[in-house]
């Protein structure tokens, strides 16, 4: 398991994947639309991952491939991937895939790599290269990994700068959040 | 759903901004504590139903096995969260008392008001540790860990913070937009709380 306090790792393990009862399970309401208490072998639902994993590791469930790895999604990705909008289809895009392969569908994992390639090129390049505000609809395209990827090539780029520079050294303590302007 | 309500919380937690605190949902916290006694007594109630029906809890692989397990998975994950939760707030407030200060009243008020009364005990133990450790190896432990060219450096008061400040070695009216030649030792807590700033060139 990854780190336990991990705030992304918690939020990944939430995105919903579909599955299939193998098992009829009683005092549960999966589904908040119906009433009945219990669920029906043979019947589906999406559960999120968190769950759908522990009961498919004790046979409960089987699970199925999720939209954001449809055929659909793979041929995007094909034609262009950079320019995929993968955030609106999974905000942690790669993470899933790689807890989700070894569940249902190994060739997830080569759409991973494949994809990554691709967009970690363009990444990098528009972290280096963009300003910021030419970058926000770009910015609205990546996964929370990329974003995160994309955070880390400007900052190491605005160290850089600073060291070649030079500037004041002691700062406001960034846990304060921004400054905002004193009260007049 | 399911855990739902420990999901809501994290996700409070991941919607601010990075490393920093927002205000103590009290309220939802306390609901991520309700539906865990929610699911605790339903897991209760299917264990006694399997107990009633005299099957072996241990062994049976039935429905209702199965509904326990899923209560039982809920309760864990409402759990993870909520530890989550705290133990990413307890990492920022243990952060302030390196970088900020070390005394509760020396944090900006807006910080103040986020912590709930349980983190503010919390940070002032924290504190209190940090405090006789370095009070016992003799090294000020929380100032910039890079040595300084000068002890000395020059900075702008950027907020009105009174006349007749104490500093080690004189005192100083330190007015708004004021500027001034302090040691770097006693200028460094201000800065890193917003009150001034450092000049260079």
């Amino acid at each position: 398991m990854a780190n336990y306090y991990d705030i992304d790792g918690i939020l990944v393990e939430e995105e919903f994947v579909p599955v299939v009862f193998q098992k009829a399970i009683n005092g549960v309401k999966i589904d908040e639309s119906t009433e009945k208490g219990y669920v029906e072998q043979g019947s589906k639902t999406e559960l999120p991952f968190w769950l759908a994993q522990e009961l498919h590791m004790r046979q409960a469930v089987s699970i199925r491939v999720p939209a954001c790895f449809n055929q659909k999604t793979r041929l995007e990705i094909q034609a262009d991937a950079a320019c995929v909008d993968l955030r609106s289809r999974c905000p942690y895009f790669y993470e899933f895939g790689c807890k989700l392969a070894p569940l249902c569908d190994k060739s997830i994992g080569l759409l991973l790599s494949y994809a990554f390639r691709i967009r970690y090129k363009e990444v990098l390049h528009k972290a280096h290269t963009t300003a910021f505000a030419a970058a926000s609809k770009f910015l609205m395209l990546l996964t929370k990994e990329e974003t995160y990827m994309y955070e880390a090539a400007q900052s190491s780029m605005a160290a850089f700068k600073k060291w070649r520079m030079g500037g004041p050294r002691l700062q406001r303590a960034s846990i304060l959040g921004r400054k905002r302007k004193p009260a007049e | 759903m399911y855990a739902r309500k420990g999901y809501e919380l994290v996700k409070d937690l991941a919607n601010g901004e990075k490393g920093q605190l927002q205000p103590f949902n009290e309220d939802l916290f306390n609901q991520v504590v309700d539906q865990c006694t929610q699911h605790y007594l339903e897991l209760q109630a299917l264990i006694r139903k399997m107990h009633e029906e005299s099957v072996d809890v241990r062994e049976t692989r039935n429905a209702d096995h199965y509904g326990a397990l899923i209560h039982h998975l809920s309760l864990i994950r409402n759990k993870r969260c909520l530890m989550a939760y705290v133990h990413n707030r307890a990492e920022i407030i243990q952060s302030f008392a390196w970088k900020v200060g070390l005394e509760l009243l020396e944090l900006p008020e807006e910080v103040q008001e986020k912590l709930s009364p349980s983190e503010k005990n919390y940070f002032g133990k924290h504190s209190a540790a940090l405090q006789s450790y370095m009070a016992e190896v003799g090294i000020d432990l929380n100032v910039d860990m890079v040595p300084p060219k000068d002890p000395y450096i020059k900075v702008r008061v950027l907020d009105d913070m009174g006349e007749g400040i104490l500093l080690s070695d004189k005192t100083a009216n330190l007015a708004r937009h004021s500027m001034h030649f302090l040691k770097r030792t006693d200028a460094e807590q201000y800065i890193a709380r917003g009150l001034m700033e450092e000049l260079t060139g």
